[in-house]
Formats: C-alpha cells, sequence, structure tokens
C-alpha cells in the first residue's frame, strides 16, 4: 500500500495539490527570494490576482478547446459566449440576490443551452463560413447588450457596476483572519478550474471526445460509425458554452465593472490565437495556453526590453508588431504549439543526443540546423 | 420617398467600398481558400504609402504606384509568410493573417502616428455634391462607385480573356489537374495575393478621403466587407460585389427607419449573414462543396 503511493506520478500529483493550495501564502513564505534574478518576479501579492485570472482563462480556453480543437468547429466569437455566462451571472447576483455558486451553476446551465441552440445553425456552415458567422456574433453583441429591450437587465452601456451594486464573492467570517479578500478570489476560482480540466480530461477520453475527434478528423466517416453527427456537433457547442459560461461568471468576480466592451473582438481572437500557441486538443495544452493569455502583454514588454537600441527606435510602439510577428514564427517553426513541443521532446532520449552531438561537426551542425529553419518556405510545387 | 431613394443612393456609395474589399477578400479565398484577416491593415498601409508619395508627386503617379507597391507586398507576403503554413491544419493561415493584422498595424502607428490624415479625393470628383431632384449625392461616393464598376470589369476581363487569369481560375478549381498541365500553381497563388493586395490598396485609397486616414479606418470597414464576401459566397467575384451593395444599403436603411433609440446596424448586418447562411451555407452566389467519398 505504501509501496503504491510512493510512485513518482502518485508524489508529482500530491506536489501539485500542495502547490496549487499554497499558492497564495508562497508570496510572505518566499519574500526573501523577492530581490533574486530570475525568481523573484512570482513573490509578488499581484500573483495571486493573476493566478485566479489564470484559473478563469483555463476554463475558457478548455472550453473553447473542447469546441475547435477537438471537435474541430472553428469560433472566432468565443467571447460571445464567455459574455454571456458573466452576464447572466452577474445579473442574478446583483439583482435577484441569488446565491452565489448558485449564480456561476445558473450561468454555466444557461449559457451551455445557448450554445446548443447555437450550435444547430452551425451545422450547416463549414469552414471560414462558421469562422465568419461567429465573428459577425461577437462583432453584434455589444449593440444586442446595449439595445433597449434588455437594457434594463445589462443597464446598457454603463455596464454593471460591481462594487456599487452588488458583492463578488467574500470571505466567509470564520476564516477572514486567514484568508485576504485576493486569496480568497483566487480559490474561488482555482477549485472550479481543478473539476473542470478534469472533467475536460475525463470527456476527451470518453465516447463523448472521441466521437467529438472523429467528427473534425472526417465527417463522413465518423456518420459510417454510427455517430449521430448533428447531435454531437450541437452537444461540442453546448459543452464548450457551458465552460465559457462558468469561466465568464467566474471572471465577474475580479472584474469592477462589467460593460458592453468587456468581450470585445480582440479578446476572442487572442484566445484562439493563445490556443494555438498552447497546443490545439491538448488539455495540457489549453493550461499553456491560459498561462499565456494572463500573462500576454508582460510576455512581450519583457521581450520589448531585451531588444537592443530599443529606446531610440521607440520600440513600446511596435508592441503590436512583435505580438504578431511571435504569433507568425510559432506558428511556422512548431504547427503544434508548445504542448505538441513538449511531446516531441518526451520522445527524445538524452543518450541519443550526446551520441549524436559528438559525432557532428560544427560545420554541419550549422548546415543542419539552416536546413532545418529554411525547411517551411521550400517550394513544393513542381 | 425621397428620402427612401437618398439613402439607398448613400448606401450604394458606403457598399461599393464594404465591395472593393470584399472582392479583395474574394480573390485571396478563391486562389488559396484563407480567408485573409489581414486584408484591411493591409489596404490602410498602402494607403499611407500612397500618403508618402503624395507629398513628392500627383494624385495618378502616387496612385499607380502605390498599387504596383501593393502588389509587391501582396506577393511577398504570400511567398514568406501563408506558403510555410498552407500545408498545416485550416486554422494555421487563420492565425497567421490575425498576427500579420496586429504586426501591421502596429507598424503603421510606429512610423506614421496616431492622428488622422487628410487624403485627397480622386482628382476627377472634387467640387460639390451632384443633384438629381431633391436627392444629393457627393461626388466622392459616385467615384467610388465608379471605380468599384471599372475594377470589377477590368477582372472580368482579366479572368475571362487573358491567359493568366485562366490559369488561375484553373488553379482555384482543382490544384492538381492544373499542376499537371504545366501551371505553375505556386505563382498563381502568389499572383492571386497580389492582386488581392492591389484591389483593397484601391478600395483604400478611395475610402481614405472618406473615413480620414488613421491606423484604425478599416476596422469599421473590413468587417462588413467579409459579411458582404459572406452573404455573396466567398468564391464568388460578383456576389462579393452583389453582398456588398446590399450590405451597404440594408445598413443605411436599418440607421434612418430605426424606431427605436438604440442603434442596431452592427446587428441587423448580422442577422442578415445568420440567415442567408442558414438558407444558403455557402452565400448566395458560392459554389456549393461536393463531397466525394
Amino acid at each position: 500500500m505504501v509501496q503504491s503511493l510512493l510512485r513518482p506520478r502518485v508524489l508529482g500529483l500530491a506536489l501539485l495539490g500542495l502547490v496549487i493550495l499554497g499558492f497564495p501564502y508562497f508570496n510572505t513564505m518566499f519574500e526573501f527570494m523577492s530581490g533574486w534574478p530570475f525568481f523573484g518576479w512570482w513573490v509578488d501579492p499581484f500573483r495571486i490576482f493573476q493566478a485566479g485570472r489564470f484559473g478563469v482563462w483555463i476554463i475558457i480556453l478548455l472550453g473553447l478547446n473542447l469546441l475547435t480543437g477537438y471537435s474541430g468547429q472553428i469560433s472566432l466569437g468565443h467571447g460571445a459566449f464567455v459574455a454571456v455566462g458573466a452576464y447572466v451571472a452577474a445579473i442574478l447576483m446583483t439583482q435577484y440576490d441569488v446565491h452565489v455558486i448558485l449564480a456561476v451553476v445558473a450561468a454555466g446551465l444557461f449559457t451551455g443551452a445557448v450554445g446548443f441552440l447555437v450550435g444547430a445553425p452551425a451545422l450547416r456552415l463549414t469552414g471560414p463560413y462558421l469562422a465568419i458567422a461567429t465573428l459577425a456574433v461577437v462583432i453584434a453583441l455589444p449593440q444586442i447588450l446595449k439595445h433597449d429591450l434588455v437594457s434594463d437587465w445589462t443597464l446598457a452601456s454603463q455596464g454593471i457596476n460591481f462594487y456599487e451594486q452588488g458583492t463578488p464573492p467574500r470571505t466567509p467570517e470564520m476564516l477572514e483572519d486567514m484568508v485576504n479578500k485576493d486569496q480568497w478570489l483566487y480559490y474561488c476560482t482555482i477549485v472550479p478550474a481543478l473539476i473542470m480540466t478534469v472533467l475536460a480530461w475525463n470527456i476527451t477520453r470518453s465516447r463523448l471526445g472521441r466521437a467529438f475527434i472523429a467528427i473534425r478528423d472526417t465527417e463522413i466517416g465518423a456518420q459510417q460509425m454510427g455517430i449521430d453527427v448533428a447531435l454531437y456537433k450541437m452537444t461540442a457547442f453546448g459543452v464548450s458554452s457551458f465552460y465559457a459560461g462558468i469561466g465568464g461568471a467566474l471572471f465577474v468576480f475580479s472584474e469592477a465593472v462589467l460593460g458592453p466592451a468587456t468581450f470585445d473582438i480582440v479578446i476572442s481572437l487572442t484566445m484562439l490565437a493563445v490556443l494555438v500557441l498552447g497546443g490545439m486538443a491538448s488539455v495540457l495544452g489549453s493550461i499553456f495556453a491560459a498561462a499565456i493569455m494572463t500573462m500576454r502583454i508582460e510576455i512581450v514588454d519583457t521581450l520589448v526590453k531585451l531588444i537592443p537600441f530599443g529606446e531610440e527606435l521607440r520600440i513600446d510602439a511596435l508592441r503590436g508588431a512583435i505580438y504578431g510577428g511571435l504569433l507568425i514564427v510559432a506558428i511556422i517553426m512548431g504547427p503544434r504549439g508548445l504542448a505538441g513541443g513538449i511531446r516531441e521532446l518526451a520522445k527524445v532520449k538524452p543518450s541519443a543526443i550526446i551520441e549524436r552531438v559528438r559525432s557532428l561537426r560544427v560545420a554541419e551542425v550549422l548546415r543542419i540546423g539552416t536546413q532545418r529553419l529554411l525547411q517551411p518556405f521550400r517550394r513544393r510545387d513542381r | 420617398m425621397e428620402q427612401f431613394i437618398q439613402q439607398v443612393a448613400t448606401g450604394l456609395a458606403t457598399g461599393s467600398i464594404y465591395a472593393l474589399l470584399a472582392l479583395a477578400v474574394v480573390l485571396i479565398y478563391r486562389s488559396t481558400e484563407v480567408v485573409n484577416f489581414a486584408q484591411g491593415e493591409m489596404a490602410m498601409l498602402t494607403t499611407f504609402i500612397a500618403w508618402t508619395f503624395l507629398t513628392s508627386m500627383n494624385y495618378w503617379l502616387a496612385f499607380f504606384l502605390a498599387v504596383l507597391v501593393a502588389l509587391f507586398i501582396g506577393a511577398l507576403l504570400e511567398r514568406v509568410l501563408l506558403r510555410p503554413v498552407e500545408e498545416g491544419p485550416v486554422l494555421n493561415p487563420i492565425i497567421v493573417t490575425l498576427g500579420l493584422f496586429t504586426a501591421l498595424n502596429s507598424v503603421v502607428l510606429w512610423r506614421y502616428g496616431g492622428d488622422p490624415k487628410p487624403f485627397p479625393k480622386v482628382p476627377f470628383f472634387e467640387g460639390g455634391p451632384f443633384s438629381v431632384g431633391a436627392v444629393a449625392i457627393s461626388r466622392a461616393n459616385i467615384g467610388v462607385f465608379c471605380a468599384a464598376v471599372v475594377i470589377m470589369v477590368a477582372l472580368y476581363l482579366f479572368f475571362t480573356y487573358t491567359k493568366v487569369g485562366l490559369a488561375m481560375r484553373a488553379t482555384a478549381l482543382n490544384r492538381g489537374a492544373s499542376r499537371l498541365v504545366g501551371i505553375r500553381v505556386g505563382q498563381m497563388l502568389t499572383l492571386g495575393w497580389a492582386l488581392s493586395a492591389a484591389v483593397g490598396a484601391v478600395a483604400g485609397m478611395l475610402a481614405a478621403p472618406i473615413v480620414a486616414l488613421s491606423t484604425n479606418m478599416m476596422f469599421g470597414l473590413i468587417l462588413f466587407a467579409f459579411a458582404a464576401a459572406v452573404l455573396g459566397g466567398l468564391t464568388s467575384p460578383l456576389g462579393a460585389i452583389l453582398g456588398g451593395l446590399t450590405l451597404g444599403v440594408v445598413q443605411n436603411l436599418a440607421a434612418t427607419y430605426n424606431p427605436t433609440e438604440s442603434s442596431v446596424d452592427l446587428a441587423i448586418a448580422f442577422l442578415i449573414i445568420v440567415v442567408v447562411l442558414v438558407i444558403r451555407p455557402t452565400g448566395l452566389l458560392g459554389k456549393r462543396a461536393v463531397r466525394r467519398v
């Protein structure tokens, strides 16, 4: 019994659990590290808030991955679903005094139902048509939210102000001495994130997930195997929107004001972009993507500082170019994202590498290296 | 009634800009099956380049130089950035064009700054509005409409009567077979991007006097251009033109005859797209995809 509990896998999971549980206290525990180069950056109370946001993005991006990565349905407007979840939760909490947990679950279920129904017209659309139709949804959304018909609930362009009209989850009284507001926020998002990750992991390895993959790879083939393509595609939209709804509801906790522009087109497109960088059709990829999504501004800022002569070139105005350039280079060099790259790395045997390096000469290494780098640019026609 | 005709006329003019941009989108989609999300930003970039040329030469010279530069930029982007991801998953080219979108926008902002710049009208169409009865149409709008018609006819002639045009159509239809009959498929793809960038550049230069030349001049236009392209069917140039004009007119009418106080033009455009796509999943004039098992 003890033996089986001491396996590396179990120990690793236990360690991960401890890190996740203790993270909000690390910045006081490891305060002495704050000046260290390379290690000091995470010792900062702001990181606790960020970690909470990270949890939210994990949920949202897992949902998008189930839809786009696993089922192959491109959605450029996933932010619209997130917005629906956020609004439902916010309205329930501020205007109807619904309990937080109930509001989050209700937001998830409602958005899931909306997604399932949206999936019906999407059944007839493929590839680019679906992409642009979903793009249209997210562009039209602010106007719909501001429209007279719903403005009593959504408060139009003024938005729902949380700190005046309602209360985000507060630390329960008996825990107030031990857990401050940021720490409680962290637990409120990271626990659902864990649950949803395990759920997604199981979905992708179940009948449902395999059906999604089959539909993505060959729709006709899936049909031949007896998969009800229409039903499963709608289910993919439903499940994905359920995730988006929960994520949106949790997003609300850390946002002071929820307005029609909170989930704009840029957020939707960025979600898809980081997902591709993290790794499509992979749970781990969604987690990487969530990390990139949370830190995207910092990552680019750090790179900006690394560029020589940055100040003379007014490099900070070129942030967008660096971001876009990174995206393009990442796609060309590693089309399967970070998760795919790590999977490749795991296959490599260290001894084999040492053997190869020993037997190579520098010139040869350079030649092969440039060949590899230029490979994507070779002409393929002819 | 007069108001109605006036709105239709104005709608046709805005619609022509959508139509030209949609045409640019379609030209790329037809040849490479990539929806180019950076289309608007490419047009914006070339319009800024034209603005630079204009400081030292007359309008028409700057205009044609800018179109030449656009041809070159389009070809370069296809060769360097799009070719490597062509054979990967469908999502990859989309991500590349999205990256290009952000990158181009940022580069132009860095080079030219954020202030809107004045851009001259086409010399033929300067002066006050042109009026027929009680309906007044600004000359710039007539210019845009005429340019759209001219470009459409020119492209029609190019695709119908020239050997290169025929080869491009063949490539769009069946790449493998085109390669077998000796068409340089790669070159046709590059040419498709180049032509599309040029059409986009013309659209940008025509739109600039109306919406003011700035880095975000295309945001409001390109979305409707996509909508127009989808409405007409992504594979049909004629569809793009019709889709653009329809959307322009509908948008203007919706803004005029809207009974509520909140604006609905985007929502209406969205509704049109969804309804059309649900009834005809490949747009009004798009060819139906036939799947062979």
